[in-house]
């Protein structure tokens, strides 16, 4: 059966990719019999289904996922997270003296696991797997650019971690803390964040992030002051 | 009342912008203006000029107005108060709200709402000059902020108006020939699918007349969709390969 | 309509420690010192249904305004002059946190500030737009729309509406036989003066300008302080809950009647007016 694109082609909604049904992947549907995209992005086999990659979209938990989210509602049975604009999360702790234990506050930054998520919401695990941020620069980026800012096997975040001296906590959810050693060296991880987002899919970002970094900090690793 | 009577197409069949009866205005589509939306699009067709702009799938507030099945689409159509000849005064004039339904009624009909329970994907049309076509060029311009905004579709829409003045079929209204014309009909489609998701006619055509300004109406959407598409794929060009 | 508070987005804590402890260094999150503004774009004429209009963008916020112009009687104690109304919306495209529907409480109050600057300053000769002492008059409708909010809509409201006023052709009209007509003519309204303001946050005991979003949400409160080009002050808002240390402000005033210079002059070049 032929596919009607290129690998990592950029496929628009309502455009062919394949003539079977059965191939229909993430990111398409079926009509009649033939598999169209549904969604913006970069048309790819995998595990033998075409898909689309978006470009954008919202981010969808799963299990497992680690995220940063800020404290919204303290509740007798647990609390209310902020998972970025779009999301709420829930945290359920049936032990009150448990609630009380981890001390949070509305406003207050944590590092949580995604529990479980369906149609009764997203739940975060509860107990000592949640971590208290207490300082550090809150920055945000688009969840579907995620992936892309760690890196195969960690190279980027890596990479951007060594170069600037900071300190990174990734959320998947688009949330990252960043600490450095001076405003300067967190500016820079910014910067190579931003940079990330904007060129999420282009060849040789590694090499121009780095670049980056190293233009802003003139070189080296700048110290307290 | 001036006794020589509006003359809005030539001998030559020269409408009164210089057009051609078969011709678009000339369209400039962006993608990605407004950067605190989740998808935006700036559409211009002649000197109607749109922004559009997207927010979501997110959660409902209050939350007992969602659905368990399903996303709710909320569409506001909105002009500026100086898009039109004569200031229009604020707040929601009982055109736009009609307009706010009736696109949202299109764009309902190609997202896949289903794939987002419980949640609201919200589209803004704002028109900051209107010279005709404000509803379809705001069709077009929703469709690429939705599709920016990665929210899956079965096809982009396409729209624009035809319309009968002077005894001809038109393709592309602007406001002066839909004022004084005999008929317009916007129609949208998603081109993909052969199928209309807007149409409406206010006027008077024969079942002939109205079967070629279909025709007509499809050719200008082609058209669009070609554009629109071409839009898109440039705003990723440079965005050519991932690393991976 | 509500006159209520209007939800405010939760800021998480570490952002207004990370914002503050920055400020005390002279620094801030986007790299800015705390009086720089961020760079400012304008566009004129935008829209030709308007009787001028102007799109102007302040690092991230973007601004749209539109002037049109109507003919109506004087207000009687007013008999030799012509006025002016503003009005803003803030449109849901522009933000999350804007809803739609009629202005809220912001809208209303940043249409008021904007309108005290242009009315304090003298900015239009209310006189040239009178038409027959008494009767008739022209009534400018400048309306302000919110497209794209990444903080402070304020100083770049002015500004747009300062540039439609500028490029402005206001058409003439005149009374034949006792009816209004357009002559066909166009006049320019010839602002005497260039009111800008610049939005000061303060957190504690320092402040900064032009705030933007994530700043905005971690200030303790915020202050508009408009000046002309005489260096007069001509309006004042406190916009926010929160105390302002009475120190600060000699301080603020000087701020704003330097900054105000920068934005006069990058306004003077984009429009190209010799002032």
């Amino acid at each position: 059966m032929p596919l009607y694109f290129s690998e990592r082609e950029i496929v628009l909604p309502g455009q062919l990719l394949s003539d079977d049904s059965k191939r229909s992947g993430e990111g398409t549907y079926v009509l009649g019999s033939r598999v169209y995209a549904s969604t913006l992005g970069f048309a790819t086999v995998k595990n033998d289904k075409v898909c689309v990659i978006p470009f954008k979209g919202a981010y969808n938990p799963q299990p497992g996922d680690k995220v940063i989210g800020i404290v919204i509602d303290v509740k007798p049975n647990g609390f209310e997270v902020s998972l970025g604009r779009h999301l709420t999360a829930t945290i359920k702790i049936p032990d009150k003296k448990e609630v009380q234990a981890l001390n949070l506050k509305v406003g207050e930054v944590i590092y949580a696991f995604v529990k479980e998520s369906g149609l009764r919401g997203v739940f975060l695990e509860g107990g000592e797997k949640i971590k208290k941020i207490t300082s550090g620069l809150l920055v945000s980026m688009h969840p579907s650019k995620i992936p892309r800012l760690i890196g195969r096997r960690g190279s980027m975040i890596n990479m951007i971690k060594k170069e600037t001296g900071c300190d990174m906590i990734v959320g998947r959810n688009g949330l990252i803390v960043i600490r450095g050693p001076s405003p300067t060296n967190e500016f820079a991880a910014v910067s190579a964040i931003k940079l990330v987002e904007k060129e999420a899919h282009s060849q040789g970002l590694t090499e121009r992030v780095e670049n980056l970094i190293k233009s802003i900090l003139g070189g080296g690793v700048e110290s307290e002051e | 009342m001036k006794n020589e009577k509006l003359k809005l197409i030539s001998e030559e069949g020269i409408r009164i912008d210089g057009r051609k009866l078969e011709e678009l205005r000339p369209l400039r589509i962006e993608i990605g203006v407004l950067d605190k939306s989740d998808g935006s699009a700036y559409v211009e067709l002649g000197k109607t000029k749109i922004f559009a702009a997207v927010f979501g799938p997110r959660e409902v507030h209050p939350k007992h107005l969602a659905l368990p099945d399903r996303a709710i689409l909320n569409c506001r159509y909105h002009m500026t108060s100086f898009s039109v000849d004569e200031r229009k005064p604020l707040g929601m004039t009982r055109r736009e709200i009609e307009l706010s339904k009736v696109i949202r009624e299109a764009l309902e009909s190609v997202v896949f709402l289903e794939e987002f329970p419980r949640t609201s994907i919200d589209v803004y049309v704002e028109v900051i000059q209107a010279d005709g076509g404000t509803r379809t060029a705001g069709l077009t311009a929703a469709s690429l902020a939705l599709a920016e905004a990665g929210i899956p579709m079965a096809d982009l829409v396409a729209a624009v108006a035809v319309g009968k003045v002077e005894g001809h079929l038109v393709l592309d209204l602007c406001d002066i020939e839909d004022k004084y014309g005999e008929a317009d009909m916007p129609i949208a489609m998603a081109p993909r699918l052969n199928s209309i998701v807007l149409l409406q006619l206010n006027g008077r055509l024969t079942k002939e007349e109205f079967r070629k300004a279909l025709e007509l109406a499809k050719k200008g959407i082609m058209e669009i969709y070609q554009k629109q598409r071409d839009a898109l794929r440039k705003k990723y060009s440079e965005v050519s390969l991932m690393e991976v | 309509m509500s006159i209520s508070q209007m939800k405010k987005s939760l800021t998480a804590r570490i952002v207004q420690e990370k914002i503050y402890n920055l400020l005390m260094q002279g620094k801030r999150l986007d790299g800015r010192s705390p009086t720089d503004i961020r760079p400012i774009n304008i566009v004129t004429g935008l829209v030709e249904k308007a009787d001028g209009s102007a799109l102007v963008s302040m690092g991230g916020t973007k601004i749209l305004v539109g002037i049109k112009t109507e003919v109506g009687s004087p207000y009687p104690d007013r008999p030799r002059e012509g006025s002016f109304t503003v009005n803003a919306e803030l449109l849901p495209l522009a933000s999350i946190s804007f809803e739609p529907g009629p202005p809220d409480e912001r809208g209303v109050e940043l249409a008021r500030v904007v309108d005290r600057s242009i009315r304090e300053s003298r900015c239009i000769d209310l006189e040239k737009l009178c038409l027959i002492e008494g009767e008739k008059a022209y009534i400018l409708f400048i309306d302000i729309y919110v497209l794209d909010y990444d903080g402070n809509y304020y100083d770049p409201s002015t500004i747009a509406v300062l540039a439609a006023l500028a490029t402005a052709r206001i058409p003439r009209y005149e009374v034949v036989n006792g009816k209004l007509q357009k002559t066909g003519e166009y006049f320019n309204l010839q602002l005497q003066s260039l009111p800008f303001t610049i939005t000061f946050g303060i957190i504690k005991e320092r402040f900064l300008v032009d705030p933007q979003i994530e700043e905005e949400s971690a200030l303790d409160v915020s202050l508009i302080i408009g000046v002309d080009e005489k260096d007069n002050v001509v309006s004042i808002q406190k916009n926010s809950p929160g105390l302002i240390p009475e120190n600060l402000l000699e301080q603020m005033i000087e701020t704003a009647s330097e900054k105000t210079k920068t934005i006069r002059q990058k306004f003077c070049e984009a429009l190209n007016i010799g002032k």
